[in-house]
């Protein structure tokens, strides 16, 4: 009879810890990610234009703002995409602007 | 009279055409578009042009000067130069050329060969504006020469979205014009991807009115 509560408490704590994984990686691929690109050079909202028209062709950008006041882009990821930093450098260049600094917050 | 008669010419000519010296943003983004017309009674024009990287855009320019009575039209190449970013500026310089034809009107003479060569210059901030542009002309009836510049305040800081103004002095200098150096003092709107500028050149009684438009 021991044995047998042993083996029910080790099957149900096996479940639970499944359980945990497996909604802790669905919540990881719902959650969404800012990335926010420090930019030199932007000063100008109609040039800015082409900050939202290069981000906006991404297949992982979800959807893009422009903060003049600090300089900064803020780039919302669709849900489980990524953007690598190589990639945010290259359309940060192809904006036309100069890349200082990448940082990353889940939304 | 004359003024009356620079209305009504541009008038027919409509929005089809536009003046060059605002030209200072000859490229855009990747696979961007541009139209640009521009008035200033001395001439009208229109550039279209595709920018295939941010550096580069090719298009047609097509001039119809009232002042000296030709009419170019053909293809134009514009090259950013060097472009110069700082947190709080930014400062470009382009290379601009262009090959066609040109017609000159009522004299009799066959439609020749042409092109031109020019260069621009812009540094701004949020407040602060100033640019300048050179340009001649090889038309072969005739050479042309021109060159402007600007300087500009924005009275209020727009953010993203948001209407922008500048208040704006040209200073353009045309050796060949009836007056060769003119101040006009202008405003210039954009919202989205459009601006606008409308300016009046008191030496010559003669309206500016620009349009640029991006997609």
């Amino acid at each position: 009879m021991k044995s047998l509560m042993i083996a029910l408490i080790a099957a149900l704590s096996t479940s639970m810890a499944l359980a945990q994984a497996e909604a802790a990686a669905v919540s990881e691929a719902s959650a969404q990610t800012l990335v926010t690109a420090k930019v030199n050079g932007m000063v100008c909202d109609f040039c800015a234009r082409a900050v939202t028209k290069v981000f906006g062709k991404e297949d992982a950008v979800d959807s893009v703002h422009v903060d003049l006041d600090n300089g900064e882009i803020h780039v919302t990821l669709k849900a489980g995409s990524a953007l690598s930093d190589e990639r945010v450098a290259s359309l940060v260049k192809k904006s036309g602007y100069d890349l200082v600094s990448i940082a990353r917050d889940a939304v | 009279m004359n003024s009356i008669q620079t209305a009504g010419a541009l008038l027919a000519f409509g929005f089809a055409l536009s003046a060059q010296s605002a030209d200072a943003r000859p490229v855009s983004y990747p696979s961007g578009w541009t139209v640009m017309q521009m008035n200033n009674g001395d001439a009208s024009t229109l550039h279209v042009h595709y920018s295939p990287t941010f550096q580069d855009s090719i298009g047609l320019y097509s001039e119809r000067n009232w002042e000296n009575d030709w009419h170019f039209t053909g293809l134009q190449y514009n090259r950013l130069v060097k472009r110069w970013n700082s947190p709080n500026a930014q400062a470009n310089l382009y290379f601009k050329a262009g090959a066609g034809q040109a017609d000159p009107f009522g004299d009799g003479a066959d439609v020749e060969a042409a092109g031109f060569i020019g260069i621009g210059a812009d540094w701004e901030t949020r407040r602060w504006f100033t640019s300048y542009e050179a340009r001649a002309f090889d038309l072969g009836f005739t050479q042309d020469a021109r060159q402007a510049a600007r300087i500009g305040v924005a009275p209020y800081i727009g953010d993203y979205g948001d209407l922008h103004t500048w208040l704006m002095l040209q200073i353009e200098n045309q050796p060949e014009a009836e007056t060769p150096t003119t101040v006009t003092p202008l405003v210039r709107f954009f919202y989205d991807v459009q601006l606008l500028e409308i300016g009046y050149t008191p030496e010559s009684e003669e309206l500016m009115l620009n349009w640029i438009v991006r997609f």
